[in-house]
């Protein structure tokens, strides 16, 4: 089923994690501009209640494979700085769940 | 407890948000699905934010009665078919914080990690994820921070001490939610094999000499029976192995012959071994790969 053609499709789906907790999309964006091609961005805050592991991250979705691992060789390990200093170093991952939603063609809910 | 608003007293939120927090939170049970799912279908999505703080509400599962969990899993596939993108926003999250809870091995997090382990087999349940997503985090949970196969007397990393058999707990909860569901075709077939490295993890656990020590307790019975009840369950046949040298050698034995069926498959993989690579590893997520669906 379309479940085999999942699997054989390459992977370009990426997480950053592990970015300042008071970072938000804008500075996120500025930082890695130009982001290459892709089809799904998402920027999550970070969550409070774990304190001193609170992260932001980010997931994209990369058209192409070769921009995926340009990608990742310039930023796993980029250290990324918060207001006060702080330092963050980034760790990219692939993302463990590859679906991306299908892009903007969601029917308007009619509630 | 709620954690959040533990940490965060006398919090005031936005009334929106206390309204979703209501409807998920404190509303929500088996009978009134339907109706959580019509006033969730109302919210404004188009707003990105209160679409974000639905979704982390979505996301936290532990602030929901545990046997609740198995609802906002059929919540938030019935709102799938109105706000695609919830689902894997949702699967995303639920992935990370397993990650991070992997990470950070607080046991303060305990809780909270078992009521996002239950969530990720409904989210199966409820076909949002794959299994192969269900297997990666399950080898996660046996592998995350540890030393592989080739490092004998070394298999725990400070990040999972002999002593700590959370992991254990984790990998039951998980199995005991959607495992029934391993019973066929690939999926079987990646179950077998997960339950003897699951095996040599746990023999590994419960022969630490550590369990020993004069100022240790010993192993805990409950936690041998609590892996025994979850591997007879699904396996009712399967003999458990009785020692750790025999997991060993089971784990040793499939690794052979899953290598050579990747000969099979790709002859030039055996160009590029050394006599000493274990490859073992690089192997099984090949087999993982092409062995699906």
């Amino acid at each position: 089923g379309s479940g085999r053609k999942e699997k054989l499709r390459a992977s370009r789906k990426v997480v950053v994690r592990r970015l300042p907790p008071t970072m938000t999309q804008e500075d996120f964006l500025q930082q890695v501009s130009p982001l290459p091609e892709n089809d799904y961005f998402c920027f999550v805050k970070a969550d409070m209640t774990y304190g001193t592991h609170a992260y932001t991250r980010a997931y994209i979705n990369f058209f192409r494979q070769e921009d995926m691992i340009t990608f990742w060789e310039t930023f796993d390990g980029y250290v990324f700085v918060d207001q006060k200093g702080h330092e963050y170093p980034a760790v990219i991952e692939l993302a463990p769940f590859q679906k991306v939603p299908r892009a903007r063609n969601r029917k308007k809910d009619g509630k | 407890p709620d954690s959040t608003l533990a940490s965060h007293p006398g919090v005031i939120r936005p009334p929106m948000h206390e309204w979703i927090r209501k409807l998920l939170y404190q509303d929500l049970c088996k009978s009134n699905t339907e109706k959580i799912l019509r006033h969730m279908r109302k919210l404004d999505w188009d707003d990105p934010e209160i679409s974000s703080y639905a979704v982390k509400c979505l996301t936290f599962a532990w602030n929901v009665k545990y046997y609740n969990i198995r609802c906002l899993a059929n919540l938030l596939a019935g709102l799938m078919s109105y706000q695609e993108m919830v689902g894997p926003m949702v699967a995303d999250g639920v992935l990370e914080d397993i990650r991070l809870g992997l990470e950070v091995n607080s046991p303060k997090m305990n809780q909270r990690r078992v009521s996002m382990m239950k969530y990720l087999g409904e989210l199966y349940n409820y076909r949002l994820i794959e299994s192969s997503v269900v297997f990666k985090v399950l080898y996660m949970l046996l592998a995350f921070g540890n030393g592989g196969p080739s490092e004998e007397g070394n298999r725990f990393g400070e990040l999972d001490p002999p002593d700590h058999l959370f992991r254990l707990k984790l990998v039951c909860v998980l199995l005991e939610t959607c495992g029934q569901y391993f019973n066929s075709g690939a999926a079987k077939k990646k179950l077998d094999c997960f339950f003897i490295y699951f095996q040599r993890y746990y023999m590994a656990k419960k022969e630490d000499p550590i369990w020993s020590d004069a100022d240790h307790s010993p192993f805990p019975i409950m936690v041998k029976y609590m892996v025994q009840d979850t591997i007879s369950a699904l396996r009712p046949k399967l003999t458990l192995f009785s020692t750790l040298q025999e997991a060993d050698a089971a784990v040793h034995k499939l690794e052979e012959e899953l290598l050579l069926k990747a000969l099979e498959v790709l002859p030039a993989l055996k160009r590029k071994m050394k006599p000493t690579d274990d490859l073992s590893l690089a192997v099984i997520s090949e087999e993982e790969d092409y062995a699906d669906q």
